[in-house]
Order: structure tokens, then sequence, then C-alpha cells
């Protein structure tokens, strides 16, 4: 090296500490400096419901909406907000919290006892409607005529009978609203099928052949009768539009909560049938159910509520119904079997104690065997 | 006394010695020292002609050499003027005084054609010299890999004659072509200036991966042997004078001029061999057989599956000859080849005529079978300077590519990934049995060849002192032709043809005025005028016929309405620019310097409403060391800062983007229609895009030059870039093409070389580090977007892209995979359903199936349950290069590295998506691989990565594997050990006995391997968009032997 330095020199630390500030200077230049857009959550003005008029059925638990997101970005906030009715007055109703079972195990089929069906849920208070994080609206069947009132016996919806409610939507990206979703719900039906009930009042069902004719009525029928041939005139027992010949009531055979399913057959002058004639059945497996108690008059279930549980397929569930089926044989002509098999697919949204009760109107079955 | 006997005893030594035509050698002995009389150390000595490095003087400037009497010696030094010494006879002991130098760099650079000093120069770049791109016979891409901070490349194909993908400085388009494995971004390579003559590179790669025509990359077309230097421009300021082509930077490549009195020549060879990486492992034979049908029978859902076992020969018929094989089917398409290259280097003449001739052969077989390479090349320069006013280049530049691609498209062999999949069980090929794709592979003859000639003329005059006109002429010719025969036994039958014709002109001419003057040697200036002229053809035209008569006749063929498969031309272009660029500079003593340049861009492709694109450009320099008060720091060699902003436009605009396009549309009552094509909507107000960048740059050098430090930070903005925006259907039209998206990039780049030893050692050892950090911002979209694109994948399982502002452009639309459920209680409840989570289609989740996440918490996974994740670009890249030099031997060691980058493993995608279908038959009959090395689900608790495979009955409908899901993403970075050259110089006393000059010998290695977390075959081998292509070409190893003779 040519030159000495002297490194006590205050000159060379000053000119050195210039250069470090420079470099110090140059590597401080970030992001932020930049001024560019931020990372945030993108939330699109697109989002839309394909219907945002909901006709729930009340007491049975209802998921309604289908969301486009256009991609917007999740999780998404909903909240349901500026519940009311037509006229402007405040609809809190559908906001009503009530115990109401939520699933923590997957309810499959297999459960042996009630006890064990009743560990996989639990009460939980959740209000009546509510928006989910999908974007789904949930009407919980907790929510009955008593708490919300549905739509006018008379058939008319006026706007101020009509709820209507806005939905905001939040993410980092921003603030969206989807507004005036319409909400007119349809009075209890609690049961499946249930075209023995008249959807606007309640009532009994005119038969659709004669609407107006008061002493006539609907009818549900069973899913499926094969082989089931008259006591009397040995032809088969039909059920189509013109004649019923075997036809299902579903009702409670005691007012108020309970957890019995009873099965119960009369015959053409309303006399019980002994379930046991229908011997082919199999008493055991017909609904999950437990406790099977078989008299002459009925075959009775301790059961949980709803029938079925969830929609999940089981043993006893045919596409998303509870599925009872009866059958008896008998020695047909010339010696051979017969089989005669009736089926109800059917569901019970509502706790109680149900009855469920076939009735041969028009002629008993024949259980005779041939001679 | 002693001095004379040893003087005798050494005259003795050398007759002995010398009875070659060579000249008596003398040692000579001398210091060096500078104007002050201070001995200099490092100073490098080199016999002039012919151009030889000798020594370098030790630490207190003194230096011994032995060179033939009348030598000229050749003294060079950074920061000092070289200074050319002939020695006399007798002479013994000679001193040398270098005076400083103008510049403290020596190099130069080059600003729009003009040779400037680096010192003051203000823009960004890196020079790479001729050393550091010898000795491995592999394309040039791949040699530059890792050595610029700032410039990515992925050497991301092992075909012949093809090129990775390169980028300098992020990302500059966001436009995504292709679907599935297959999506490329367009490729956006910088322009390639070779010897004052810019060159488009891509475009041979325009169609991405789907190349029409042979796809060689003009790149490939150069012998690394004939390059004297590279240079890279980073930054606006320094590819502002370059117009609008060089939006993506600029390479200019350099080739070595002649520049010996004695005439050299200078022969290179290499033998190299490559080989495949490692292949797939399968199970093959009776053990494939037992592994399906145990696979069948536990995993049966139904007992008919099991009774389709009696049903299937290959299975069930165990004794069958036809089927009672084990036949290694990648084996039979990969291969590893001897391939070698020969190059000729003969250059001379003084400093008034000097002429080279590069004359080069390359053959390089392709590890995939019927797949390879070979080009001859030529390259014949004269300079003629009669005196300093006047000087003339003439120059011709020849070249011969022939590729040969096999059934593929080059980069993609998607016939040999199918085939290579074949089950064991099948019969090898044979003289009576082989599978179609088998012989689509190995036997389509496929010719290709690009035939280019570029003659080059330049003359410039010095009018008056300081003042220089110079004009350039070159006129290049590209004919590519490439005819594909697939016989007819490996298409079903019938023999079909394709065949493609290119041919492609540039007419380019440059006419400059340059300008330097000195003022009192304080105030430079410096002006730089030219203008340019482009005139650029292009035909391509294509012919497909399938069903021709038979395998022996390949043509002439005629139209045949119903077996054409169409063609008719695919490309063209008739385009005419016109550019006029001014750069001017100004230096106060050479301390503060300030660039201003400006070039406008005329293009018939503009179109009338903006004929011109501007590009103007500013720089700033502060030398810091040429001040006075910076002189008694002596630790500092130099220190600059570095100031630049600059503007590239580059026109988007074709025929079709701004007049449509015109169809064929089916016909009618017999006569073919022609209508308007509904896709693409004319765009006439389509604006170029505009590349913005800051820079700002440190430059230091320490301890006489023994640490350098380059640091650069950017920012570059691109706007106004093509995007699709997709219109409303009440238009008529699908798309227009907008212009209303844009990216900004940011980054710092840093590099270290560090030479630790003292010049006067032994041994030489440099060190050099870099690395550059780049992130992309996506920052504006076509507005109706508002704010995000998601970009769905055509394919149906594909992968699919998002695009939102504010975060890194190019990130992927996937399912969030969290592991495996190692029980069904672990499958969550939905509470108010009480169902477990499960498919759209009610299949519900059990153990063993992948754990999605369920992004909106409806309890079923559909498309709504997508997330933006990951980001395909790397944020660091940056390489290492070391040299050793001690006495004759040489080792030098490169690497590259890749950090944070989002990749998805679709190699193991496919290779688990094997197992899906044991009852495959014909094209379905997969090899059976191990998964030993994956951490599957096997049975119930078990804590597993991947899903279970081999659920063939549900995996249809759950798709464990589906390819669009973060299973496969992984971390793509990767620490490569490019190459490694060890040489030996033999001595130059013993080589002269044989009339050599010198010989050298290498031994080299490449792509020695790869150090990275990836769980796949090659984190580099993934495709611009990250995705590891199954189906992709192998990059091989390459071992090398090579010597370089000279005479």
């Amino acid at each position: 090296m040519q030159h000495i330095v002297n490194i006590r020199n205050k000159t060379y630390w000053s000119k050195s500490l210039v250069f470090g500030s420079i470099i110090a200077l140059s590597l401080s230049s970030c992001q932020k400096m930049y001024n560019l857009p931020e990372d945030k959550d993108f939330i699109s003005e697109n989002i839309n419901y394909s219907s945002k008029e909901f006709y729930p059925i009340l007491g049975r638990t209802n998921v309604m909406g289908s969301i486009n997101l256009d991609n917007s970005t999740l999780p998404l906030k909903f909240e349901i907000i500026n519940s009311r009715y037509g006229d402007g007055r405040p609809a809190t109703d559908l906001f009503q919290v009530k115990p109401t079972y939520t699933w923590i195990d997957m309810y499959d089929g297999e459960e042996k006892s009630l006890e064990e069906i009743e560990r996989k849920r639990v009460k939980v208070d959740r209000p009546l409607l509510e928006v989910d994080s999908a974007g789904r609206f949930i009407l919980h069947y907790t929510a009955t005529n008593d708490l919300i009132e549905p739509r006018p016996t008379d058939s008319t919806t006026l706007t101020q009978d009509v709820r209507f409610f806005d939905l905001k939507i939040t993410n980092s990206g921003g603030v969206r609203y989807v507004n005036d979703f319409v909400f007119i719900p349809w009075r209890q039906r609690d049961y499946e099928p249930n075209n023995d009930i008249n959807p606007y009042t309640g009532g009994i069902a005119p038969d659709p052949l004669s609407p107006r004719d008061p002493n006539r009525r609907d009818y549900i029928i069973p899913t499926y009768m094969e082989n089931i041939v008259g006591e009397v005139s040995n032809i088969p027992l039909v059920n189509n539009t013109l004649k019923k010949d075997v036809v299902v009531y579903i009702r409670r055979f005691e007012p108020g909560p309970g957890n019995k399913l009873r099965f119960v057959f009369l015959d053409k002058n309303q006399n019980p049938i002994d379930p046991a004639k229908f011997n082919e059945t199999r008493w055991e497996n017909l609904v999950h159910g437990f406790n099977m108690t078989k008299t002459a008059e009925y075959v009775q279930y301790d059961v949980a509520y709803p029938i079925p549980l969830t929609n999940y397929p089981t043993f006893y569930t045919d596409n998303g119904n509870a599925k009872a089926q009866f059958s008896y044989s008998r020695i047909g002509f010339g010696g051979t079997r017969s089989t005669s098999i009736f089926r109800l697919n059917f569901r019970i949204f509502q706790e109680g104690n149900w009855e469920i009760v076939f009735h041969f109107r028009n002629e008993n079955p024949r259980f005779a065997d041939e001679q | 006394m002693e001095n004379q006997i040893k003087s005798i005893i050494i005259f003795l030594v050398l007759s002995l010695y010398s009875w070659d035509l060579c000249a008596q050698n003398t040692s000579i002995k001398g210091k060096v020292v500078d104007s002050k009389n201070v001995g200099l150390s490092g100073v490098s000595v080199s016999t002039a002609t012919p151009y030889r490095q000798l020594t370098a003087t030790d630490d207190n400037g003194n230096f011994t050499v032995s060179v033939p009497a009348n030598a000229t010696l050749l003294f060079k030094s950074v920061g000092f003027d070289d200074v050319r010494f002939t020695v006399k006879a007798g002479q013994t002991n000679i001193n040398i005084t270098l005076t400083s130098s103008d510049s403290d760099i020596g190099e130069v650079v080059v600003r729009g054609y003009a040779t400037r000093s680096k010192q003051l120069n203000t823009g960004s770049s890196t020079i790479i010299t001729r050393d550091e791109v010898q000795d491995v016979p592999v394309g040039l891409e791949q040699l530059l890999q890792g050595k610029v901070p700032g410039m990515n490349i992925q050497v991301n194909t092992g075909a012949p004659g093809f090129r990775g993908t390169t980028q300098i400085r992020g990302l500059s388009s966001i436009a995504v072509s292709g679907s599935g494995d297959q999506s490329f971004l367009q490729p956006t390579s910088p322009l390639y200036v070779i010897d004052g003559v810019p060159l488009d590179a891509d475009r041979a790669s325009e169609f991405g991966f789907e190349q029409q025509g042979p796809g060689v990359s003009p790149l490939s077309m150069i012998p690394q042997e004939d390059i004297e230097s590279i240079e890279i421009l980073k930054d606006a300021q320094a590819t502002a004078l370059y117009g609008s082509l060089a939006a993506y930077g600029v390479i200019i490549i350099t080739t070595k001029r002649g520049k010996s009195e004695v005439p050299r020549v200078r022969y290179t060879h290499n033998s190299f061999i490559q080989t495949p990486p490692k292949l797939r492992e399968t199970l093959g034979g009776n053990l494939e057989r037992w592994m399906k049908i145990q696979q069948i029978i536990n995993n049966a859902e139904f007992e008919s599956q099991i009774d389709q076992i009696s049903q299937i020969p290959h299975l069930a018929d165990s004794l069958n000859a036809y089927f009672n094989n084990s036949t290694d089917w990648q084996n039979l398409y990969y291969r590893t080849t001897y391939n070698q290259s020969h190059n000729l280097n003969i250059d001379g003449g003084n400093e008034k005529l000097a002429y080279k001739a590069n004359i080069g052969y390359l053959n390089q077989q392709g590890i995939i079978r019927n797949t390879g390479f070979e080009r001859y090349s030529a390259n014949l320069r004269m300079d003629y300077n009669p005196d300093r006013k006047f000087k003339f280049v003439g120059q011709v530049f020849a070249q011969l590519g022939k590729q040969n691609k096999g059934d593929g498209l080059g980069i993609l062999q998607s016939g040999v990934a199918n085939g290579g999949e074949s089950s064991t069980l099948l019969p090898p090929p044979s003289f009576y049995s082989s599978s179609t794709s088998y012989l689509s592979s190995i036997n389509t003859r496929n010719d290709n060849n690009v035939r280019l000639i570029k003659p080059f003329i330049e003359a410039s005059y010095e009018v008056l002192t300081g003042l220089r006109v110079s004009t350039t002429l070159s006129y290049e010719f590209v004919s590519s032709t490439e005819d594909t025969f697939t016989p007819a036994a490996a298409n079903n039958q019938f023999s079909q043809v394709y065949s493609f014709s290119g041919r492609e002109t540039q007419l380019y001419s440059r006419n400059a005025i340059n300008y330097s003057k000195s003022f009192n040697d304080k105030h430079n200036i410096f002006f730089n005028f030219f203008n340019e002229i482009r005139d650029v053809t292009r035909l391509n035209t294509i012919t497909r016929q399938a069903r021709t008569p038979n395998d022996q006749f390949e043509g002439p063929l005629g139209f045949d309405g119903y077996s054409s498969r169409g063609g008719g031309i695919s490309g063209f272009a008739d385009e005419k620019s016109l550019s006029f660029a001014f750069g001017g500079s100004y230096d106060y003593m050479k301390r503060y310097v300030l660039d201003l340049s400006y070039r406008m861009d005329g293009s018939s492709r503009n179109g009338f409403e903006n004929l011109y694109t501007t590009n103007p450009a500013i720089g700033m320099r502060w030398n810091a060391h040429n001040e006075t008060w910076a002189e008694d720091l002596s630790w500092l060699s130099l220190a600059s800062l570095r100031m630049s902003w600059g503007v590239n436009v580059m026109p988007n605009s074709t025929l079709d983007r701004i007049y449509g396009r015109y169809v064929l549309n089916g016909s009618y009552n017999n006569l073919i229609g022609i209508g308007i094509d509904y896709d693409l909507i004319p765009n006439p107000n389509l604006k170029p895009t505009t590349s913005s960048q800051y820079n700002l740059g440190l430059d230091f050098s320490f301890l006489n030059n023994r640490i350098d430090i380059v640091y650069d930070t950017y920012y570059k903005e691109v706007t106004n870039l093509l995007f699709d925006a997709f219109l409303n259907n009440t238009t008529g039209f699908n798309k227009l093409q907008s212009n209303d998206a844009a990216i900004t990039n940011f980054g710092h780049e840093l590099a270290v070389t560090v030479r630790p030893l003292r010049p006067t050692s032994n041994l030489k050892w440099t060190i050099s580090v870099n690395g550059a950090y780049n992130k992309d911002i996506l920052t504006q979209l076509p507005s109706h977007y508002s704010g995000q694109f998601v970009r769905f994948d055509p394919d149906n399982n594909g992968q699919h892209n998002i695009f939102r502002v504010g975060t890194s452009t190019l990130s992927n639309y996937l399912l969030i995979n969290k592991g495996v459920y190692a029980n069904d209680s672990d499958v969550p409840v939905d509470p108010n359903t009480g169902l477990r989570y499960r498919m759209a289609n009610g299949e519900f989740f059990q153990a063993g199936d992948p754990i999605w996440e369920d992004r909106n918490g409806d309890y079923i996974l559909d498309d709504r349950d997508y997330m933006r994740t990951g980001n395909s670009q790397p944020l660091f890249t940056g390489g290492a290069y070391t040299n050793l030099m001690y006495k004759q031997w040489g080792l030098t060691i490169n690497a590259s590295y890749t950090a944070v980058r989002t990749i998805l493993n679709n190699a193991l995608a496919r290779r688990l998506n094997l197992m899906n279908n044991p009852l495959g038959q014909g094209g379905d009959n997969k090899v059976y691989v191990p998964l030993d090395d994956v951490n599957v689900w096997l049975k119930p608790g078990d804590q597993a990565t991947y899903p279970y495979p081999y659920d063939y009955s549900r995996s249809g409908r759950v798709s464990p594997f589906r390819y669009d899901q973060t299973l496969w993403a992984e971390d793509g970075s990767y620490f490569k050990i490019n190459s490694l050259i060890l040489s030996y110089n033999f001595d130059k006393d013993v080589v002269r006995r044989f009339g050599l000059q010198q010989f050298r010998m290498y031994v080299s290695t490449e792509n020695v391997i790869t150090f990275s977390k990836y769980s796949g075959p090659n984190p580099e081998a993934v495709t611009s968009m990250g995705r590891d292509l199954s189906s992709g070409y192998p990059v091989p190893r390459t071992y090398n032997l090579g010597f370089n003779i000279e005479f």
C-alpha cells in the first residue's frame, strides 16, 4: 500500500460514514414506499342469489338460498339486516332464540339406543332464522306457527303481511349488500306425505276431484302396494284417483311432546286389525326405534324425532324418507305361497306421540289361505 | 560475471530445446510502476502477437517472463492505459511506467451501438467474459444461468436445440395460454443484439409449447467458442436506446475479432456423454400382475369387480405368452448418448487489417430416442482500419441447424410420456408386434432445418476530430422447414404427413453520427444520433394431410377435402419500422455524469393512431472515488452512485387484433363460407405496452479491486398489458383484447466478487456470489373485473390461476389440502343437517380421503372452496461462481439457485393416479408403480400426507388425486451445481516442441447435482407457470472431455 492511513483521523471516519449511510438509505426502499395497491380480499359486485324469494314450510329445517359468490374471497361475513314487513314495521319474530338440536357427531343408523342417538346431538340456542358462513339461510324446525305468523289463510299475499330483509356481506375487501329478500312462509305441515292437509288453512284438504264438496276429502295413500286382495271380492285392492281402498292417517295419538311412534291398522269398520296378521313384517327393523311393544291393536316404538333424523342413507330410509314396509303371506291358489306387500315412505318433523294408521276403507285384506 | 554465466547456461538450455519455428526465448525481468514511481501489483503481462497471458506482477511490481526476442509485451491493469513494449535483442531488464487511464474500470460497455467507458455508464448492466462460457458444450442460456443478478434463467427443458425461459427483472407478461399441465406464459425473452444486429429470440416460440415449425432457438445456433463477451442490460436507461424490442431487457453478444499479428489457429473439441435422469421405478412382470389382482380384491366395492379379473387376459391368463413379459418401456424411449462438437477458429491481422473465421459443428443426440440436434455454423469477419479515420467491417454468419423432434413437439413429449407408462406385461416392440405409441415415437420421421445467412457490413469515417459518421447494413435470411412423416403402423394404419415451410427476412440498416469533445479536460460531452430501418417479412405455411396412400409414397400429395387437416398460412409478417434515437452524455471530470436519451420507434404494426412510440431515458452517476477528498481513502478503489429512469414502449398490435379475422365457417350450398370470427372483436385503439423503470445502483470496489460489490434496486412498472376482457354476449363477440392490465416489479440485486488471495500468489482464487430479489404485484385489471379475474383452466380437472390486484401476479386458485383423514370420525359433521362433509356429488368423505378445507363452511366440497394460494414466480434467484487457478491447473464451479417459489408436482399426481384403474385394458393398461417412498394412508389411524391410492372404486367419485389442490404445491427452491470444470494447461515450452502454441485439456460435467426439498424429479424442469410437466423433456446430465489446441 502506497499510503499509510491514520485510522484515528476524524475525516477518514466521517468520509467512511458517508458511504455507509448511502448504502443504508438505498436498502431501505420498501414496498410501502411505492404506494402499490394493497393485498386485500376480493368482494365481487356481482354477488347475488339465484332467487331472493323464500317460501319455506314452518316447523321443519329449511336450508334456503343459492348464492353466486363470483369467486369472492372467503371467508365472508353474512349478516341479516333491516328485517321488516312491507309496510315498514320491523319483523323481529324471525330471530327469536330457541334451543335447537345441532349435530355434534354423525347419525348413521347404527345406534343401539335412544341415548346413543341423543349423545350425538345437543340443544343449542339458535335464532329461528339465521344465515351461515356459506350464505345459506337456515330456518330451523323450531320456527312454528306460534312463533312466526304464516301467510294468511285466505291465500292473499299483501305487502304488509310479507317480511323483507337485506343481507350485508363483508370481508376485508369491502361491503356488499343484497337487498329485499322476500320471506313468505307456509304454515306447518308436520309430516310428509301431507296431501291431506290444506296448505293455506292447515285444515283437511279437499278431494282434488271435487274440491268444493265439503263432504269429501283427500287421503294419503301407501307409497307401494302389491298383491293385496279383498277379503270378499278376491280382487286386488287399488288406489287411484277414483278409488282409494287403503288410505293412511298420520296423526298424534296424544297431544304434547313425546317420543313414541305407533303403527295401527284399521279394517273397513274402523276396528283395529291385529298387527300379527302381517306375519312377514320385520317388526324389529321397521323403523329406527327401540322398546317395541306389540299389542293386538298396534305396534309401538320409542323413537327420536324428526324421522328420519338426517338425510344420511341408512337401513331404514329410502331416498331421504323413512321406509316402513309391511307384508304378509298366505297360501294362494294351487298351494303356492302368495306374499303381499304395502309400504309407506314418510317423514315426521315435530316431536310427539305419533301414530300412522293404515285404513282398509272399502274392504278388508284377505289373510286366509286358499283352500 | 555470475550473471554472464547464468545467461550462457540459459542460452545453452534454450537452444537445446528451441528447435521449432519459434524464436529463442529470453528471460526478462522488470518492474512496473505508476506515475509516482510506486510498484504496481497484479499488472497482467502478456505477449501481444499472438495474444497470450504470461504472468502478473508481484506486490512490488516485479515480474519475470520468458519470451522470444523482439516479442511485443502488453501490460494491462485496471485503471491504467495499456502499454506495449517491444523487447530488443539482448535486453533482459525493463522498466514500465503505467499512466492512470481515463477509465478506472477498464471495461467498456455498449450503449445504443456506441462503445462507452463503463465508468460513465449510468444504467445497470453486467458483463460476462468469454472465459465464463467455455468448456461446457451446452446451450448459451444454460451457461448464463446464475451469473447475472436479476436475470432468471430456468433450464426447464432438455430438448436439444431448444431453450429454457429467460426473464430479466421479473414478470413482463400475464398472458397465459394453453390448458392443464401445458399452460404457459407468453414468453418475454430479452432482445439479443449479436454483433450490432438485433435478433428477436421469441420468434421461434411464439406459440408456446405448440411450436409450429422447427422451433430451433436462435441462441442454439451460436457456438460458444465464438463468443468474446456478453453484456446484459437490465434497466431502462440502458435499454431505452434499443427501443420497443428491448422492453424485456437486452443481451449484447459480441463475437471474437481477429487480433493476432501471427495467424492463430485454435481448435476446440468436446466429446460428451449425456445421461437421462433417474427414471420412474416400476414393478415389472408377474409382480405387476399380482399387485393389480391384490389391489382389485382388497378394494372391490362390488363382487362384479372381482369377477372382472377373469375377463381381463393380462391378469387372468398368466400363461399366455403375449402377456407374459416384463418390459422396461422407459428404457426403450430413453438412452444415454455420445456426442461431439468441433470448433475451428482462425484469426490474424494487425491494427490495419484483421480477420477471423470461426467454423463449428455440434452433434447432440437427444436422451429421448429419435430426437437430436445438429448444427453447422460459420462466422467470418474482417476489420479494416487503414487509418484512424476510416473503419470498415464485413461479416457473414451462416448457420444450419437440423433438428429431430420425434413425434413430440420438442419441449413436450406426450407420446413418450404415455408410452413409458404402458404395462410391463405387454410384449416389447418386435418385428411382428408393437405398440402404436412406441412406433410413433421411434419411427416418425421428423426433419427440421433452419438455414440462416446474415451478411453484415459497417463503415465509419471520422469527419472531424471527435465527429464520426457510420453506416451499417445487414440482411438476414432464414429458411425453416419441417417435414414429419408418420408411418401407417404408428397411426392407426394410415400414414400421415405434416409439412411446414417458413421464410423470414430482415433487412436492417443503421446510420449514426457520434461526436465527443472535451473542454479544458473538465467538461466532456458525447452525442450519439442514429436511425434504424428494419424491414421484416415472414411467411409460414403448413400442409397437413392425413390418410396418405402408403408408407412408400410421401408426396407430392394432392388435396383431399376429407383427409386434409387444414394448414395454409400460419404466420405472416410484413413489418417496416423506422426509428430515430438520440443519446447525449455530459460529465464533469468523470465525477458527475448525466445521460439523456430519446428514441422514437415507428412501425407499420403500430396502427395509424399512434405510429411512433417514444422511449425517453435519463441517467445520472456520481463517481465519488474521483473526488479529491476521496483520494486518501486508500481502501476505496471505486465508489459510484447511479440513478436512472427510462421508458420502453412495446407495440401490441397485430393485424388480427386491430382488424379482426375472417375464418372458414362451414359450407352452404356446396360453397365454403367465409365469415367473421366472432371470438375476438377488433380493437383499433390497442395501446402499446409501456414499461417504465427506475434504477438506483451502487458500485464499490475495495482494496485494489479485490472486493467488488454491485448493488441495484429497481422499480419497474409495466402498464397497458394485454388482457382478454370477456364481453357480454349481447355484443355478439366473445372477447376484447384490452390494454387495461398492469404489473409492477421491484427488487434488489447484489453481486459480490472477492479475490481473497494476493495477486502475486501462485494460487489465484475468485469467488463471486450474486442474488436477486424480485417481487411482482398486479396493479391493474380491466375495470369491469373490479380487481380480480379467475382464469379457469379449460381442462376439466385443471389448475386455475387467479389474478388479483395487489397480490403476486401469477397465483394458483386451488383447493387447500390439509392432510388425510386418519379415521372416519375425523370428518366434520354439519351441525344443521347432521351429515358428514361430502363431495358435491354426495359421496361422504371417510378415512383415507384428503382433507380439503371447506372454505365456505357448507360441508360440501365444490368449486366455491377454491382459494388463492402460492406464487409460481420465484422471489429469489442467483448464483455463485468460483475459480481456482494453481499453476497449470484450473478448477471452476458454477452454481445457481432459485428460492421461494410454488411449484405443482403434477408428476407425482400423475404417478399416483396410475393406481386408480387396475382393471384398465388396452390404452388404460398402465404400469404398477411402487409407492414406498410416498407417505400414503394405508389403514385407519395413519397420519399421512397423501390419501389412500388403491381404492379404485371410490376414486372416480372422490378424485383424491385431483390436480387442482395444494397437495401438489411444494416449495420449488433449489440449489444447483451447474457445472464443474477441471482443466490443465500444458507447459508452453513442452507443447511448443510439438509445434503448438497451447494445449489445454479439460473435463467438465454439467447439471451436476441439485439440492432441493422438492419431492419430484427436478424442481427446475417445470413450466413458467410452475407446473412439473411429467410429459416434458427431461434435462440430461452431461459429462464432457475436451481440449483446445492452438497452432
